[in-house]
């Protein structure tokens, strides 16, 4: 454990992320693609997927809000959000956006629109967490090494 | 010109220096991605947009080796731009989905993709890729007799559909 006593507290906390559930080791990969020639690349794609899959969130508010439905929009919008929230390592609105698919597959509309609702909550309190890691990490400074999770 | 002297002095160490083109419409993977491809060494150049890859595609056939294209984007079918680059360029194209349905896959290899890998893709598989533009170098050249089968990756049963076996070390 590093001497540190905020360097400390951030491995605390990432190891948090990954025992709660909340990241997966995709998560690993983004950290282990950061170095001197990229040195803030896990915050940049973070901050870039929350910028960008805000429009997704958007047109999937929108489209659930229309009536009737329609499933096969939704399913697509999902497919996208899906696939950006697996390239952050974004474990549980990964497993959200999974079932909203399930549930867009057998045409469940109350079944969508809860799910969604989870989704969004996920989705925000990651984004919450992972602020203030962010935001420690830049307090703690730069780590001389590299510490790879168990 | 500068970037012909840095092309012409890694192409010697290929697979270093590999000239990828990567298409993807979304921003998040399409970094991701980038990153990927420039940590394995490849030279790589992006573009969010599939009429964009086959305008530059168009313009000069030769400035790729390689194109890894995602399956789903808005303007351009990611089958349809498949289909095209293997009719007017005869490049190897890898598709990235993150749906890994087993019709989705077929009909990409059956559209003449070398490989259909999953999202998020890892840097392992990545490191392979190159083996598909050697590959099918040696099958243009049709020189089954002089081919040194010994020293180039083996490509396995069903090499002539162009489904290739990747080898992982």
């Amino acid at each position: 454990m590093d001497r540190n006593p905020l360097r400390r507290q951030l491995q605390i906390m990432r190891k948090s992320f990954f025992d709660q559930g909340y990241l997966d080791e995709q998560f690993v990969q983004l950290e282990e693609l950061q170095d001197e020639a990229n040195p803030n690349f896990v915050e940049e794609v973070v901050t870039l997927y929350y910028r960008d899959s805000a429009r997704l969130i958007l047109s999937i508010e929108q489209a659930l809000e229309r009536k009737p439905f329609d499933f096969n929009k939704l399913d697509a919008h999902m497919h996208q959000f899906k696939g950006s929230s697996s390239s952050i390592g974004a474990k549980k609105v990964k497993a959200e956006s999974t079932q909203f698919r399930e549930y867009c597959k057998s045409r469940n509309r109350e079944g969508c629109t809860r799910c969604f609702q989870q989704l969004k909550k996920e989705y925000a309190t990651l984004r919450k967490k992972l602020e203030a890691y962010f935001q420690l990490a830049r307090q703690a400074g730069p780590m001389e090494t590299a510490c790879r999770p168990k | 010109m500068i970037v012909e002297r840095i092309v012409s002095e890694t192409k010697d160490q290929f697979p270093i220096g590999m000239r990828v083109l990567a298409v993807d419409d979304d921003p998040t993977c399409l970094l991701l991605l980038e990153t990927l491809l420039r940590r394995c060494q490849y030279h790589v150049t992006t573009t969010s947009l599939a009429v964009t890859a086959l305008k530059m595609l168009r313009e000069n056939k030769n400035r790729f080796d390689l194109v890894i294209s995602d399956v789903h984007m808005p303007d351009m079918d990611g089958f349809k731009l498949l289909e095209l680059v293997g009719l007017e360029m005869d490049l190897p194209v890898i598709m990235l989905s993150a749906n890994g349905d087993t019709k989705l896959v077929m009909k990409g290899i059956t559209h003449g993709a070398c490989d259909y890998l999953l999202k998020p893709v890892r840097i392992e598989e990545l490191k392979n890729i190159w083996q598909h533009v050697v590959r099918r170098k040696k099958f243009d050249r049709k020189d089954q007799n002089n081919s040194d089968s010994q020293n180039k990756p083996h490509a396995g049963s069903g090499e002539a559909a162009g489904i290739g076996m990747l080898i992982t070390v």
